[in-house]
């Protein structure tokens, strides 16, 4: 049970130290210990997904040796601010990038199944309080169920319901905070009779800006 | 998992790809366990730093991928907040409402994930909430003792014989 235990991550103390002693020495311990893994990996996946600070790539790589190249932005914004008297052309070749900068830029959320694999809605959240899902491909629902949306603001424990979600996607208003997770989750026709999930969660993402 | 495998090999653009596909989640994971955003980045930082250098001890044949990448990222975030914990005197884990019923709809998603919902289910709710709060939220012996106000000797028995049955009914 001390290899289910260091899994779990609850052990203390000695009983701390014993574990990796033997995790180090002991080959029958260690393969307790990877069977373990294997067991309870699905369950820390569980933990919704969260967007790392943006710096985190660049700490990542600079610890593994990389150079690193400054990010395509930054290097646009010093060229940008370096030729303010240049010519119109630099201008209109930069306007996407400001377009995206800009404040009322939309903030996107890529909703793919929660354990990875192909994003299959994308949705859209525009500061006018717009939100637009589609489907990136055809999904299919099986009958007598549908598909609900649901809103998790960054902090919060219960989603909310956006309603049914036709597998043609669907457009309404919902005015949603960046870092606001979209789930999508299986319901009875007509959706969720308790008011949360009581399906399993189809797919999820967050809504992130782009850049 | 073809990622991680080129990882090992030094395929920078390989090492990238898994960032990408695996960033958010095993972010969320340390951020689950460390509760602040920067001790959260640290482990997660670790763990790629990790991962670029061991990913060689990666054997397909003995375990799947996400098992090794969840398991790095948990130990480190366990590493980082006991660390943090003992390090500042007085320092609790900030409290969090019980989340066990979200953490379990989203288990659904993968055959695996299937099989441990299942087999959680047959657990009574309170030792079910002791495992996912072990685990998920990465809470110790005497954490859960205070938190569920429990003797941690009750906890401790309670938690071995809920990973017994776990592992009865997985192998089943």
């Amino acid at each position: 049970m001390l290899a289910a235990e260091y899994v779990l991550g609850t052990l203390e103390g000695s009983d701390a130290r014993e574990a990796v002693r033997l995790l180090r020495d002991d080959p029958v311990f260690a393969a307790a210990v990877h069977a373990w893994e294997e067991r309870l990996a699905p369950l820390a996946l569980s933990a919704p997904p969260a967007v790392p600070p943006p710096e985190l790539w660049d700490r990542i790589a600079i610890a593994t040796g990389a150079e690193v190249t400054p990010l395509p932005a930054r290097r646009r914004l010093r060229f940008w601010q370096a030729s303010t008297g240049a010519a119109l052309a630099i201008a209109a070749s930069l306007a996407g990038f400001i377009l995206l900068r800009a404040p009322s830029a939309p903030l996107v959320a890529v909703l793919a199944p929660l354990n990875g694999g192909v994003p299959l809605l994308i949705a859209t959240a525009e500061a006018d309080g717009t939100l637009n899902v589609q489907p990136n491909k055809i999904v299919s629902v099986p009958s007598d169920h549908d598909l609900e949306l649901w809103a998790l603001p960054q902090g919060e424990t219960h989603p909310r319901s956006l309603g049914v979600l036709p597998v043609a996607g669907r457009r309404l208003t919902a005015p949603l905070p960046r870092g606001t997770e979209l789930l999508v989750s299986l319901e009875p026709r007509g959706g969720s009779p308790t008011g949360a999930p009581t399906g399993p969660v189809l797919y999820g993402g967050r809504l992130a800006a782009l850049n | 998992m073809l990622l991680l495998q080129r990882s090992a090999r030094g395929d920078r653009a390989a090492f990238r790809a898994l960032y990408d596909q695996w960033g958010r989640r095993l972010y969320g994971i340390a951020l689950r366990i460390t509760r602040q955003p920067s001790l959260a980045a640290d482990a997660t930082q670790d763990a790629f730093v990790q991962i670029w250098q061991q990913a060689q001890r990666f054997d397909p044949a003995r375990g799947s991928a996400e098992a090794f990448l969840v398991s790095l990222v948990r130990y480190r975030a366990l590493d980082v907040v006991r660390r943090q914990s003992r390090e500042t005197p007085g320092y609790e884990p900030v409290e969090q409402e019980d989340e066990t019923p979200d953490a379990l709809t989203r288990l659904v998603s993968s055959a695996e994930g299937v099989a441990l919902h299942r087999c959680l289910g047959l657990l009574d709710a309170e030792r079910r909430r002791l495992v996912v709060m072990a685990f998920v939220d990465g809470l110790s012996h005497s954490e859960l003792s205070s938190h569920l106000n429990v003797p941690i000797g009750t906890v401790k028995s309670w938690i071995r014989r809920s990973l017994l049955s776990l592992r009865e009914c997985l192998a089943s």
